[in-house]
Formats: C-alpha cells, structure tokens, sequence
C-alpha cells in the first residue's frame, strides 16, 4: 500500500497543509520544532487512531482549535480510498472512509498500515517487558485486525478481575469466588488465544530479526528471539486456578499475558543487561524491520515506513546498514541535519513553521 | 460548578473531562434550555417507574408486556437493560416474556451480581412455570461474563439455558444490531453445556 496525498487541517502546528509523497523515499527536513515529525505522526493517527508518540488526543489539535482533520487518499493494489479522521475537542472523534463515516473508528484499522522507527526506539530493547509485549501486540495488530478485539478484550478482563480482586480485599466470600471463576473463565479463554498468536509471531519473527541484525550491526551475533509466557505449558486455568489464593491475597493478577516476555538475547546473553549499547541499538534497529517484513508478508503489501530521526541517533555505519536494509516501497524520512549518506530520496520537502515548502 | 462536574462524571460513559466539557456547554446555554433539561429529567423520574414484575420501564405497577395476555410466560428472555427489550420487539420473532437485570456484572463499575436483579430473576422461575430462560445480555465482555454467570446459577435448577448466537457484531450492544440480526441470533440461540 502507498499514500498518495496527505492533508492536514489545524493539526499540530499546521493550519492547513498537503503533501503528495514519492512512491520511494520523501525526505522531510528542516530544524527541531518546525513540525518535521507532526506529518509523520499524522500518517501514523491513519493508521492506529493514537499517536506514535504517545500524545493523547487534544494534543493533536492546533492550539485554540476545536477540530482538526488528517485525510489521505490510499491506494491499496491499484484499489484508491479516502480516508479521513476529524479529532475534535469536544465530544467523539469520527473517522471516514470514502466520505462514509464508520459507525466504529476501529474498523478503519488496517486501511493504512505504518512501520514506525523513532529516535526511542532503544527502549524496545532496554525497557521493561511492556515495551515488548506492545511491540508483538501491535504487530498482530497490523498482520490482522481482528487481534485489536482480542487485545482490548483481554485487557478488559484483566481490569475487571484485577478490580474485583481489590474489591474483595484479601476475602474470598461465595458471591465474588462466582464472578471471580466467571472472570478466570474469560480470560483463560481470550488469553490462550492471546499468547497462541503472540508465540506464532515471535516463532516468525525470530529468523527475521536474526537476519535483519546480521545486515545492520558492524559485527554479526548470534541473536535470540522467543515468547516466554510460564503459564502455557499447563494451560491459563490451571494457572489461574493454581495462583487463586495468592491473587486473592495480593489483590493482583499474577499470572496471565500481561506478565509475559519477549526474552531478546545476544551471543546468548540477554540483550537488555548484557548487550552493549551499540548492540542493543542494531537489536532495535533488526526488530523493527523484521516487523515490517512480516506485517509486510501478512498484509499482502509492505507498510509504509516512517523514520523519524532515527540517522541522528546512529553511526555512519549503521546508517548507511540501515538505509541499505530498508525494503522497497514507500518511505518518509525525517532529518533535521543533513541527509545521511546514501539517502537518495525521490522527493525533498523543507518544514519551516508549520508549513511545507516544495 | 464542582458539584455539576461531579455529578455528571458519574453517569454512565462519562468521564472527568467530558463532565468539564458538558459543565461548560451548559454554561454557555440560554437559561430556557437548561430548564427545559432539568424539568425533563424532573418528569422522568416521576412519572416512569420500573415495572414489578420484569423491571422494565413502566408507567404503572406492570408494564405494557408484562400485562398483555397473550404473551408466553414459560420463557423468559433476560436483557441488561430496557431498551434491548426495545430492541428485541423489533425483530417480532419473540412472543415471551422479559427480565431486565439493569446492568451487567462489571467490578469496575462497582456492579456484582448483587447489584442487578438476580435475586429478583430467580423469584419468577417457579411461581410463573419458566422453563426456558435466554441470555441476551450484550455481546461484549461483560455481557458474556454476565451470561456465564447466570448459566452456571440457573442450570442446576434443571431450566434449559439458551444465549442468543453470535454473529452479532462483538464488542457492540444489542440496541446497535439490527433487526434482522438480531432476529436471526434469537431464532438461532443455543443451549449453554
Ligand atoms: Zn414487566
């Protein structure tokens, strides 16, 4: 899939603004704060309905505005749509594809898909197993949309129970031990399904990191990839029937696929505490190509690729790997120095103050 | 001005900040309008009632279903809330009776099965013949969990247990689904193992 046009309309610091990307690379330059990444992040709202970088809604409106518009027009194998979000200040966002509004904004899901590399990309690597679980969750997310409704679901779940555990305070009374089971029924059922789809993705994903690493870091390195959820070898409900009594007593939910990690190692270490920060930086780099390829292999077309000043943050070396690594199809670069070498893009645009200039 | 705030935060769906957002909209309207929405919600609260028997909103002790003769007491189709009744009687597919449990079980909402009307639900069995209860409680996660959990309650008595299926939209809520859906997940509920 690729973006023909893209326009904004009181979104971050842009008034109004259109671009019409290359099919290849865009290169997006100008200096910090000008609004280099907002157009980035706009693609990006298309394709998740958030922000990549973590912004909640309002703080994509252009400031003193009540509504803003990101719309683009995407052409998916030849077959063309519109596809356009209102974000407004008040009341409920709403999407539109073709000019229809979608009765749900999550059914635009899928209609653009996006590769994200951004500058904190190391947290992938260096963070907590939350970083990475969100990784794997928003790729499932991107190879198909149907795993967006078993996440959220699960995610539900886990509240009510977590929930009703405090409620309980430490007391299991025959009243909460009935929901409590009605709960553990759920989420032993939407959390195999969780984990089932999440080990078959690092289980794919692992050859592709591996090699992807290999292409990216001055020295190659064994690297692992692999899901390590303690629970599956004897199934959730056994687990969670197993960990009742200290859940109970703790008031939390101990076992489940949000304890789960995506154990990541180099030359057989584990790359969060032992790799060097070269190192954990190529892990990031390879984990996030390999997703590409295989939401790429999923979806029937590759993403398309945002790079969001991810050449200031890498050596020469690494890159010009990287720039060498990136797949063909549709890319947009952000910069705010010059272009790393080797970069050849087919179109250079300048941001200056909220406003593209040709 | 807090106290609004307050108040509309705790309605169902709204948050602390659509609360402030709501409190300035009503700040900003014409003092006939915000009265015209008080003496409303004033009205409602007086002269509508929750029928006896089912639950379901009503003007008097019984409501309009609850009275009609001709409908079949011996199932009982249970619903979160009064307007999946609406719901369901558009699809003209069903000729029973109601119960409407008014909510669903969701700890976050401080709702237990205490909360809602299952005690209530279980009164009617004997006295009213029921043999046949179906859960059409809302496809979402707390609508599944409250139909698990009155299956497991209900089918020691020896009733048979059906829940409507599903092809309806998941995540949704009944009143979304339309007629024909819905009508066909009624015709096509199952008994629950
Ligand atoms: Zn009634």
């Amino acid at each position: 899939m690729f973006l023909r046009h893209l326009w904004l309309t009181d979104f971050r610091n842009y008034a109004t603004a259109e671009l019409a990307p290359a099919t290849g690379l865009t290169a997006i330059v100008g200096d910090n704060g000008e609004g280099k990444t907002n157009l980035l992040e706009a693609i990006g709202y298309l394709a998740t309905l958030s922000s990549f970088r973590g912004a909640p809604g309002d703080a994509l409106l252009r400031s003193g505005c009540e509504r803003a518009i990101v719309r683009a027009e995407v052409d998916n194998d030849g077959r063309v749509a519109s596809v356009e979000a209102e974000l407004h200040a008040i009341g409920r966002d709403r999407v539109l594809v073709n000019r229809q509004p979608l009765r749900r904004s999550r059914d635009l899901l899928g209609t653009v898909r996006t590769t994200v590399f951004s500058p904190d990309d190391l947290a992938l690597v260096k963070g907590g197993p939350a970083e990475r679980r969100r990784l794997l969750d928003d790729t499932l997310v991107a190879c198909a949309v149907k795993h967006d409704a078993l996440r959220a679901d699960v995610d539900r779940v886990l509240r009510q129970r977590t929930t009703l555990l405090k409620q309980a305070g430490g007391r299991l009374t025959a009243d909460i031990e009935a929901t409590l089971e009605v709960w553990d029924a759920k989420l032993a059922d939407a959390g195999e399904r969780l984990g089932d789809a999440r080990d078959e993705l690092a289980t794919r994903l692992a050859p592709s990191t591996a090699a992807a690493y290999d292409a990216v870091a001055p020295r190659p390195a064994r690297v692992g990839l692999r899901y390590e959820a303690p629970w599956r070898d004897e199934g959730l409900a056994t687990a969670l029937a197993k960990a009742r009594a200290d859940d109970v007593r703790r008031s939390v939910s101990t076992v489940g696929p949000h304890r789960d990690e995506l154990a990541l190692s180099v030359g057989g270490l584990p790359a969060r505490t032992h790799a060097s920060q070269g190192e954990q930086r190529s892990l990031a780099l390879a984990l996030r190509l390999a997703t590409h390829e295989v939401v790429g292999e999923s979806a029937g077309s590759p993403p398309v690729l945002l790079l969001d000043d991810v050449f200031s943050e890498l050596d020469g070396f690494r890159s010009a790997a990287l720039l060498r690594s990136l797949p063909a199809g549709q890319a947009l670069l952000t910069t705010a120095g010059a272009l790393p070498p080797g970069a050849v893009p087919e179109l250079l645009v300048r941001v200056q103050g909220g406003t593209i200039v040709p | 001005m807090q106290d609004l705030i307050d108040e509309l935060g705790r309605m169902p769906g709204v948050g602390p900040k659509s609360a402030q957002r709501i409190t300035f909209h009503l700040l900003k309207l014409p003092r006939e309008d915000a009265l015209k929405l008080a003496t409303a919600i004033i009205e409602v609260k007086d002269k509508v009632t929750f029928c006896e028997r089912c639950f379901n909103v009503s003007e008097g002790p019984l409501c309009g279903i609850c009275t009609d003769e001709r409908r079949d007491t011996h199932v009982v189709c249970v619903v979160e809330e009064p307007r999946d009744i609406v719901a369901v009687e558009k699809t003209h597919e069903y000729r029973g009776s109601y119960h409407v449990l008014q909510g669903a079980i969701s700890p976050i909402e401080g709702i237990g099965p205490e909360q809602l009307k299952v005690k209530e639900l279980l009164g009617r069995l004997d006295p009213e013949g029921v043999t046949e209860v179906i859960l059409c409680t809302n496809p979402n996660i707390e609508g599944e969990a409250t139909a698990m959990y009155l299956a497991r309650l209900l089918k020691p008595l020896g009733i048979k247990i059906t829940r409507i299926a599903s092809g309806l939209p998941v995540g949704g809520d009944l009143e979304y689904a339309d007629e024909l859906t819905l009508g066909r997940a009624l015709e096509g509920r199952r008994e629950v193992e």
